[in-house]
């Protein structure tokens, strides 16, 4: 008896699935399409030659060799010059550069006066990542100035080469990125966004799909259709979709993996139940939404805002710790916050998968939790209200 | 000639300009769905953004040390470093397995590692070295640490420099002064620099979904009357389109100013801009979006499917802006994407307004270019309206009259039944 509720259900679901070109369009070509666009938008991997503008007030041998080592970092590139400081700020009111370093007059002969000079550079922080290459670069070029002159008094002192190192720079320190040695901006940014984007593509479909049954008032033959059991309904529903999303997900993953060349250093295995997990909780945190507010217009808005929301409150970008502890706390209510410490813990960093139990745990924990409330669900589709 | 006047083609084209903009005024306000777009939807989200990211900046990021060295001047160097506002030392972990230990549960992101001849090779004047390991998941905990230990090591090495050069060269402190002028986000924090992007945005992403979302109605309301909405008023492609936008441009005053004005306020976001400057670039911008809604609407089939269509598109839209990847080094394909959109002129400009200061004057490329995007906008938009959605009606009524029943039996089968 069960296998021909199911067999009916999933024959339902099918066709439901089959005759939207929309879902086609939404389940499988977007998400890929979205996919490659961050990947491809990003595959540079990291920030470099930033437009700056460069005042030499001085223009004096040291000041050159300023600009010139400046224009030497893979950092910024030196794309304008400008006479005064009013022409540079105007430049950068613009748009035309997004920084620039100021040379004051006389710098060369108040440095070698020993009367310190000041090199002044100003970084426009409204573009966040540019901003944080250009204060590297400024910044190094003004420690080698230093550099330079002291090395050019003490060699005349008599120092031997070592001592010099040693004194201009005494602590060398070594920095290591663990699972992202080059500071790749695509690794970090897209191996958390792109399966964000899936889970908001999977979130989507599956409460327009449910919502469109409340909508035409067909709800009732749903449920008849899988012998009046809304589990039974929801699986004959939702299983198709399960189906397409997860491949799409495993093939979103091989363009990850293996074109763009992510870093993988657990089991791929790791990664791909993971993945499946992560379709599988989304869809169902999307019932458990439908639960709540039962109401097409209100099911869907939650899991839309959740979905756009999670690209931030999940600390992607900025660091769950440094969050306040409210919206540390809403990151841990959606699915993606799961997937992304399983890939931080596996891909990324390639620990044992002892240390993730818990995350892998929570995404079949999410799986669960609509069976608890479908009863709310199944009296809305009972008796199925559409507000428009 | 008044008399004239009032049948001049003109006069009665203008008219029903009027009366599309009434009628659309009276949808949009009769329709909770799409006053929650136009209305709620701005009015929330960016507080809701805003109040995500309010913490700007990472402080006290937890880190663990192993010192294998333990001499004063050891301890001196992980005091310095507790003392940055960037990192806090949570503890001492007596191997670097112990350290693991706590990085994979999580309690710490990185490890400072100082080897046991740290001591005695300051001592001897000798290069020391440390070893910081980071966790990479996300950029700002790595800036965060490394902020902070370039900034220890450097202050330490001007110290020692100075002992050294001091007496050759008769002076202390370094020979040239640098000095960091952070412009345009003096606090340095991620929320002054993603939400200024954001919020035009918003703007653009809820009006969107709010014309799609009307048109998904009429096209329900076109499905139950066999092709015919009782609720559309008999205009010329044009005037509905111009009728349709002078709607939206009166709604979106107010959002307009509440968004782009005072939840900048209302957060201490930078807000440099000139409010005056701000409207007008914004004028265009609500133009141009108000026609690319109406071109775009036309994918739309029911009213919910505008959740699937353009959600997903802020997303693309605000990657097309530059917020996280600078345009300048897009790749031509996208560089062009993003020409094509009025976020990405408009979001440019009110950043640089709002940060740096810009006047409309100095932003005149990005206003220039959205008026461009109007008359090109409208094009699409006459053509879509005229030659897609009006053909498409002809064809429904047609099909009607045949068989009043058959809309409503293709909508049906759509959903499995038949």
């Amino acid at each position: 008896m069960i296998t021909k509720y199911i067999g009916r259900s999933f024959k339902r679901g099918c066709i439901q699935l089959v005759r939207r070109p929309m879902y086609f369009l939404l389940i499988v070509i977007m998400p890929i399409l979205c996919s490659w666009f961050l990947m491809d938008l990003i595959k540079g991997g990291s920030v470099h030659l930033v437009p700056v503008g460069i005042v030499d007030q001085d223009n004096s041998s040291m000041s050159r060799l300023i600009s010139r080592n400046l224009n030497g970092f893979q950092q910024v590139n030196i794309s304008h010059r400008y006479n005064n400081f009013a022409e540079a700020r105007d430049a950068v009111q613009r748009g035309e550069v997004l920084g620039f370093f100021f040379i004051p007059d006389n710098l060369e002969e108040l440095a070698l006066g020993g009367r310190q000079p000041v090199v002044s550079f100003y970084v426009n922080y409204a573009y966040y990542a540019p901003g944080s290459m250009q204060y590297k670069g400024f910044k190094t070029v003004s420690m080698l100035v230093n550099g330079g002159i002291a090395q050019v008094a003490l060699r005349t002192v008599g120092l031997s080469n070592e001592k010099i190192a040693s004194a201009l720079v005494p602590y060398q320190s070594h920095v290591h990125m663990i699972g992202n040695p080059f500071i790749n901006y695509n690794y970090y940014l897209n191996s958390t966004f792109v399966p964000c984007f899936l889970s908001l593509f999977i979130l989507l479909v599956t409460a327009f799909s449910l919502g469109l049954e409340l909508k035409s008032g067909l709800s009732r033959q749903w449920l008849k259709t899988s012998g009046d059991s809304m589990f039974l309904a929801l699986i004959g529903k939702l299983v198709p979709q399960t189906v397409l999303f997860t491949a799409v997900g495993w093939f979103i993953q091989w363009m990850m993996f293996r074109c763009y060349d992510f870093p993988l250093n657990c089991n791929p295995w790791n990664m791909l139940i993971a993945m499946f997990l992560l379709v599988v909780a989304n869809q169902s945190f999307a019932v458990l939404m439908y639960c709540f507010a039962p109401n097409f217009r209100y099911g869907t808005m939650l899991c839309t805002l959740l979905g756009m929301v999670s690209f931030s409150f999940t600390g992607f970008s900025l660091p769950q710790e440094a969050m306040y502890p409210w919206v540390e706390a809403l990151g841990f209510t959606v699915p993606i916050k799961y997937y992304f410490l399983i890939m931080v813990d596996q891909a990324l960093n390639g620990i044992d998968i002892y240390y993730s139990r818990f995350y892998y745990a929570a995404l079949i924990g999410f799986t669960i939790l609509p069976m608890l409330l479908s009863w709310r669900l199944k009296k809305e589709c009972m008796n199925p209200v559409y507000v428009p | 000639m008044a008399e004239k006047l009032k049948h001049s083609k003109f006069f009665l084209w203008c008219i029903q300009v009027l009366r599309v903009c009434g009628r659309e005024l009276l949808l949009v306000f009769r329709d909770t769905g799409v006053v929650i777009f136009f209305l709620v939807l701005n009015a929330a989200y960016p507080v809701l953004y805003a109040l995500i990211y309010n913490t700007e900046v990472v402080r006290n990021e937890p880190i663990v040390v192993v010192d294998d060295n333990r001499t004063p001047e050891s301890r001196d160097f992980v005091r310095r470093f507790d003392a940055t506002q960037e990192a806090a030392v949570i503890g001492y972990a007596a191997n670097m397995q112990e350290a693991q230990e706590a990085m994979y549960n999580k309690s710490c992101y990185g490890i400072l590692h100082i080897p046991r001849d740290f001591g005695q090779c300051v001592g001897r004047g000798e290069q020391a070295h440390v070893s910081l390991y980071c966790d990479m998941s996300v950029m700002m905990r790595y800036k965060a640490y490394f902020t902070a230990l370039s900034n220890v090591t450097l202050a330490l090495g001007s110290e020692k420099l100075d002992a050294v050069v001091e007496p050759v060269l008769n002076m202390s402190g370094s020979i040239v002064e640098s000095r960091q002028v952070p412009v345009g986000n003096p606090a340095m924090g991620i929320a002054s620099a993603v939400l200024l992007f954001i919020l035009p945005l918003v703007l653009q992403q809820s009006m969107i979904l709010g014309i799609a979302m009307l048109h998904g109605g009429s096209i329900e309301r076109r499905r139950r009357n066999g092709g015919r909405d009782p609720m559309a008023v008999e205009a010329s492609p044009g005037a509905t389109i111009i009728g349709k936008m002078m709607c939206h441009q009166i709604i979106y005053t107010l959002p307009v100013i509440y968004v782009l004005h005072y939840v900048p306020l209302m957060f201490g976001f930078p807000q440099n801009g000139d409010i005056l400057h701000i409207i007008c670039l914004a004028v265009p911008f609500i133009i141009a979006v108000s026609l690319m809604g109406q071109t775009l609407s036309a994918v739309v089939n029911e009213r919910e499917s505008v959740f699937l269509l353009f959600v997903f598109s802020s997303v693309i839209f605000v990657f097309l802006s530059g917020v996280s990847w600078p345009r300048y080094l897009m790749s031509r394909l996208w560089w062009l994407v993003g020409d094509c959109v009025p976020s990405t002129w408009m979001v440019n400009g009110y950043v640089l307004m709002q940060s740096n200061g810009a006047t409309l004057y100095q932003v005149q490329h990005q206003y220039w270019m959205l008026w461009l995007q109007v008359p090109v906008m409208f094009i699409l938009a006459y053509l879509v309206e005229r030659f897609i959605n009006r053909r498409r009606y002809r064809s429904w009524i047609a099909a009607s009259e045949d068989n009043p029943n058959i809309l409503t039996r293709i909508e049906l089968a759509k959903n499995g039944v038949g």
